[in-house]
């Protein structure tokens, strides 16, 4: 089903190129409906159902999945809207490469092998560089340039981590399983330095510390739509890889080490995403910090273990969501204004009243505050912390968190009701269907913070136990 | 006849962190296009054909043919001749490559155990050094693609080591790692030179907080 599902993306991809230009809309549509379509069919058939040598319809795949099928057919529809103005040419391209990314990232979401995860991650890396290259203006040359040059480089050492692994499993193969039955007798130091190459390379992808910059780098030259997939989905795919090689290393005796390993790259993601938080004056590049302490707060949860792998499961949840509807509603902003520059816009809440009870309730939500699903996670968590005797680290995240929520409320009060640098484009309708859609995604967070469906709370919990 | 290739390869990392003109990056990442694909020659034999042939033309005309004939063609572009703009001295990245393998044959013996061929992982790893070294320490743009490139070749080298045991999805890798240098390349050749008037990195340092 798989296979299938790549040969049609990749034939939608081949028909895109050729239909007329009012024809590319109903044939994305199609695609999309197909991806909810395969999620549907997977949750039908139920989890754990191999989809063919390399590919696995496994509990967390299909989490991500249905979050990307959510999500992105309302990033597109967006994307319809904030790209009326470009060329039939470069819209369609646009709508080609989404298809295909989308495509890319569902293959690492269902991949069992790990050698097919990195193909495809790769594979992720050329189809979002066209995405940030999407205006063909200076700064998104250089954007994309950087985007490439360091996600290959990243990938690369990622790879030298999947080869030791390789190594370490020799003629037994790379499916996940294999390596997990392998890593219990497998020499400590290679599973100690595959780990760690393959955290610092996918560390581009799940945009944590050290190579968070280029994600960074890549939502501020994206469209809008296209960064409310790149720092959610995408996201995703690079914690699911690093989840899954996080499971291979808990059947071995350095699972201690990685877990220690993970808490610091954590703190430190946590610590980079409160300090330029603050700093930063462009409404991407701020969410995008954003992405980078909350998956800080994901790589601590991993880190803890027993219930802070719930929590960073359910974190990760929640932040698509919210993140995401965020994202979109930045697009707005910017549809409004013509502007990013923090320090240009304000008095939004006269503009567009929905889209600044969007933007307020989408911030709240990415704070914590109750009914948030993250308030959910980050207890538990910082319970986790408290539970284990960490008190250091409990007081460095309640520290940064504060400088978080700060920086964050401080720059939306502002653009909600101070009065602007910059007078709003007159004509421009306030499109309330578009902020609504918005806030479906934010209001699907918030009822995960009040209510659990059982079926989500059962799929979490059994990608948590292992 | 491979530890001699090895060796050889070894030399060449060297010689690339001392080199100053643009030209012998060229000509030393052809070369070791050439090592790589001898190395794939005795290596690999044992593999099924069509793997074989797979990874012999793969790194015939991507890494000993067209890659270097590309960075050729950006020198010739870019009239950019030299690493530095004034003669500078070339001890620290003398010393620095000299570190980078004095630490990755240390981490090899520390490491070292039956599972793994030693001298291809060591090799790897002081390629991955270099190429991160040529990558943090030189501006010009040109010798962080050609740091790239040392890295690409490095990992193409350890997959090596264990590519009789899983030759698809190897090749399937190594293609896709090819084709993002190619297009890095390209993008390089008709983009950045026409855009940015400059191949000094300092130039791409717009997008900032």
């Amino acid at each position: 089903m798989m296979i299938a599902y790549i040969l049609f993306s990749f034939a939608v991809a081949a028909a895109l190129q050729f239909v007329p230009a009012r024809a590319v809309r109903p044939v994305a549509a199609l695609f999309y409906a197909a991806q909810a379509a395969l999620a549907v069919w997977i949750c039908c058939r139920g989890f754990g159902q191999p989809s063919s040598s390399f590919f696995l319809f496994d509990a967390a795949g299909t989490l991500m999945f249905l979050l990307m099928a959510l999500v992105s057919p309302v990033a597109y529809y967006h994307a319809c809207d904030y790209l009326e103005q470009d060329a039939p040419r470069d819209f369609r391209l646009f709508t080609q490469l989404l298809v295909l990314l989308c495509t890319a990232i569902a293959a690492v979401y269902f991949a069992s092998n790990i050698a097919v995860t990195w193909i495809f991650l790769e594979a992720t890396t050329l189809c979002a560089a066209g995405l940030v290259y999407h205006r063909h203006a200076d700064g998104n040359l250089e954007a994309t340039w950087k985007y490439i040059f360091v996600c290959s480089t990243g990938i690369a050492m990622a790879y030298l981590g999947v080869l030791l692994l390789c190594g370490m499993s020799g003629e037994e193969g790379l499916s996940y399983q294999r390596l997990a039955e392998t890593a219990s007798r497998a020499n400590p130091l290679y599973l100690k330095v595959a780990f760690l190459l393959i955290l610092a390379g996918y560390s581009c992808k799940m945009e944590i510390f050290p190579l968070y910059t280029i994600g960074v780098d890549a939502n501020y030259s994206a469209p809008a739509p296209a960064s409310a997939l790149l720092s959610t989905v995408l996201v995703n795919a690079g914690f699911l890889s690093i989840f899954r090689v996080y499971k291979v290393m808990a059947s071995s005796e350095v699972f201690p080490w990685v877990c220690n390993v993970l808490i610091v790259t954590g703190v430190l993601s946590l610590l980079v995403g409160a300090l330029f938080l603050r700093r930063t004056n462009h409404c991407k590049r701020f969410l995008s910090y954003s992405t980078v302490e909350n998956m800080g707060i994901v790589a601590i949860g991993l880190g803890i273990g027993g219930a802070g792998v719930w929590a960073a499961l359910f974190h990760v949840v929640g932040h698509t969501l919210i993140k995401s509807g965020l994202f979109l509603q930045i697009a707005r902003v910017r549809k409004s204004y013509g502007s990013y520059r923090i320090n240009r816009l304000g008095d939004y809440m006269n503009i567009s009243r929905t889209g600044a009870v969007t933007m307020i309730v989408g911030t709240l939500l990415l704070l914590a505050f109750p009914p948030s699903p993250l308030f959910l996670s980050e207890v538990k968590i910082l319970g986790g912390t408290i539970g284990q005797g960490k008190w250091w680290l409990t007081a460095v995240m309640l520290l940064l968190l504060c400088i978080v929520i700060y920086g964050v409320w401080d720059k939306v009060l502002k653009l909600c009701y101070r009065p602007a640098a910059v007078r709003p484009a007159a004509a421009q309708s306030p499109r309330r269907l578009l902020s609504l859609s918005a806030l479906f995604l934010l209001l699907c967070a918030i009822a995960l913070g009040v209510w659990q469906p059982a079926p989500l709370a059962d799929l979490i919990h059994g990608i948590a136990t292992f | 006849m491979t530890l001699s290739l090895i060796l050889l390869y070894v030399v060449t990392l060297v010689y690339l962190s001392i080199t100053e003109r643009f030209r012998n990056y060229a000509n030393l990442i052809a070369l070791q296009g050439w090592i790589l694909l001898a190395v794939a020659l005795l290596r690999l034999h044992s593999i099924h054909l069509f793997d074989l042939l797979f990874v012999l033309i793969e790194t015939l005309v991507f890494k000993a043919l067209v890659v270097p004939m590309i960075l050729r063609r950006i020198i010739r572009k870019t009239k950019i001749n030299r690493v530095y703009n004034s003669g500078e001295s070339q001890f620290n990245s003398l010393a620095g490559s000299v570190a980078a393998l004095i630490a990755s044959i240390g981490i090899t013996y520390y490491i070292a155990d039956t599972s793994m061929n030693v001298i291809f992982f060591g090799v790897a790893l002081y390629a991955l050094l270099s190429g991160l070294i040529l990558i943090t320490t030189r501006r010009r743009i040109f010798s962080h693609l050609v740091g790239f490139l040392v890295i690409e070749n490095g990992v193409f080298l350890f997959s090596m080591a264990i590519g009789a045991e899983m030759p698809s999805l190897i090749n399937i890798a190594i293609l896709l790692d090819i084709l993002i240098s190619v297009l890095m390349l390209g993008m390089f050749i008709t983009r950045i030179g026409d855009r940015l008037h400059s191949d000094d990195s300092e130039r791409l340092t717009t997008i900032k907080d």
